[in-house]
């Protein structure tokens, strides 16, 4: 399975370019955040966003339609500080900001505010959490981080809790 | 044959280190800039060394414009006026730069190389900024995510900042962190005691600085910053103050707490501190101590999330509302906001909807 992202393509086989090499180095813990982006994973970038492009698939939505709905809740709750909004009568949204920002690690020009977007759906009581990162790397790479990453997003989880279906 | 094949061999290894030798040489070579002259501010020349960028560059001559990455262009801290000697806009510069920063040759200290001479301006008060080292002299649990840190400076060691600036920690390596980063926290001691300084760091989940700083930080290390930067500082007037901050937000406001406990004062203050529930309070009574020390001061503490196990009595909702009865005249009263940018914007917008201008609504904002 080719997997095409706006900044790199990656090899149909197990190899990595010097691209995914430099990219892989720089979701390393202690290179931009304390515990990186991969956490225990061992499969390759471009593995990574295959599996969650097929989860993605079966499940019937696109990266760039999941993560404007992140944006969505995360603007509508950005300027309500210290406190939480409920949109669309089911969703409790809160965004806390923190001092600084991040970098892409696919090497994007741009930085994004350290903040995180706590969803919670009223119906179900489940609740997901997402930082201002975790928005650009699904909508620009369809990447939802390794496997037990500290932000990684589980894609299923993320359309059961975000959507009232 | 054997030997055909041996001097071939020979011959290849020659030429391929000859070329080598070529390639380290002209590296060095086209890499060396010889000395460039810096031209600051019309009329201060440094001769440095060229071929490392600005801020380095800078720094070497222990000139620390603000940098909260380090030099690896992902933060913006670093920005200056280059007027000459710079060459095109760098797309890792653009993002960071607005169109009118962008037409005034604004940018980014660190993506500009020091090839030629040239010529930058930099506000004076960069000049004051130093390096120091220092020594944890106390850690103190303030909440389950908030610690305020002293750090005493090097023997004879002082350091000259206004209330309400901050300074840039330096982090060492640690546990699987090999790097060093630098991270922006506002002081909260005194400016006159100035042979230490106090901060107040809240831990960010997944931060390389604070997790160090909660984690691996401990009385007797020794570490680095520099500073002071920036320009949110108590203004030298008789007007009346609000305070309005939340979380880590308190530091720069006890650092102009306590200045003007020790300088006197006569301003109408009132400070509102925002929180969630009664855990995310801290220093209340000290807080409250001030109202004792000044005649006309007031601290408001205000939870947005008050659960029934805290008890709590005092304010609730957001800050906002609470203004109306602490603004006298809103053309004589001046604001010192410091937190998250929702809240500064939201508090500004109220502020400034009760009467205050603009330009007498002071901030430094998380973001």
């Amino acid at each position: 399975m080719r997997i095409k992202s706006t900044t790199t393509v990656l090899d149909d086989n197990m190899k990595t370019t010097p691209t995914e090499d430099k990219i892989r180095a720089r979701m390393a813990p202690g290179v931009l955040t304390l515990n990186g982006f991969l956490g225990d994973d061992k499969r390759s970038i471009n593995e990574i966003i295959a599996d969650d492009e097929y989860t993605l698939n079966q499940l019937g939505i696109s990266a760039e339609e999941l993560a404007e709905r992140m944006e969505f809740f995360q603007s509508k709750s950005f300027d309500s500080f210290d406190g939480s909004i409920t949109i669309e009568g089911v969703f409790d949204v809160e965004t806390e900001v923190v001092r600084g920002y991040l970098p892409c690690p696919f090497m994007h020009s741009g930085i994004y505010r350290k903040s995180f977007t706590i969803v919670t759906n009223k119906a179900t009581g489940k609740s997901v959490r997402y930082s201002a990162l975790n928005i650009h790397l699904i909508k620009a790479h369809h990447f939802f981080e390794g496997k037990n990453s500290h932000f990684r997003l589980e894609p299923t989880e993320l359309v059961n809790t975000l959507w009232n279906k | 044959m054997l030997a055909l094949i041996i001097k071939d061999i020979a011959l290849m290894c020659a030429i391929g280190g000859s070329l080598a030798l070529i390639m380290v040489l002209a590296q060095k070579w086209l890499n060396s800039y010889g000395e460039v002259n810096i031209r600051i501010n019309g009329k201060r020349d440094l001769k440095v060394t060229g071929g490392n960028n600005l801020l380095v560059t800078l720094g070497d001559k222990q000139i620390f414009l603000p940098s909260a990455c380090g030099g690896r262009g992902s933060c913006g801290a670093c920005k200056c006026k280059v007027a000459s000697g710079a060459g095109p806009v760098l797309p890792t510069e653009k993002p960071f730069l607005s169109a009118q920063e962008l037409a005034g040759s604004v940018r980014l200290a660190c993506q500009i190389k020091v090839k030629t001479d040239t010529e930058i301006e930099i506000p004076e008060e960069i000049f004051n900024i130093r390096r120091y080292n220092a020594t944890i002299a106390e850690i103190i649990d303030y909440t389950y995510d908030i610690k305020g840190i002293t750090f005493n400076l090097g023997e004879g060691e002082t350091i000259d900042f206004k209330a309400g600036q901050y300074v840039q920690l330096e982090t060492q390596p640690y546990g699987k962190i090999k790097q060093k980063v630098m991270r922006a926290y506002s002081i909260s001691s005194t400016p006159k005691l100035n042979d230490r300084i106090q901060l107040i760091i809240r831990l960010v989940p997944e931060g390389i600085c604070t997790t160090w700083v909660h984690q691996y930080l401990k009385v007797g290390d020794q570490v680095s910053f520099t500073g002071p930067y920036g320009d949110f500082y108590l203004r030298d007037t008789q007007a009346d103050i609000l305070y309005v901050a939340g979380g880590s937000g308190k530091a720069p406001i006890k650092s102009i707490l306590e200045y003007l406990a020790e300088v006197g004062t006569n301003r109408k203050m009132t400070y509102f501190f925002g929180a969630r529930t009664a855990k995310d309070l801290y220093l209340t009574e000290e807080m409250h101590d001030f109202e004792n020390v000044f005649d006309q001061f007031e601290y408001v503490p205000v939870l947005s999330h008050a659960t029934p196990e805290d008890n709590w009595t005092g304010k609730t909702g957001f800050v906002m509302p609470y203004f109306k009865d602490a603004i006298r005249d809103p053309k004589n009263t001046e604001a010192y906001l410091c937190g998250s940018p929702g809240m500064i914007a939201a508090v500004t917008k109220a502020l400034k909807e009760y009467g205050l201008d603009e330009d007498k609504i002071y901030y430094d904002s998380f973001g």
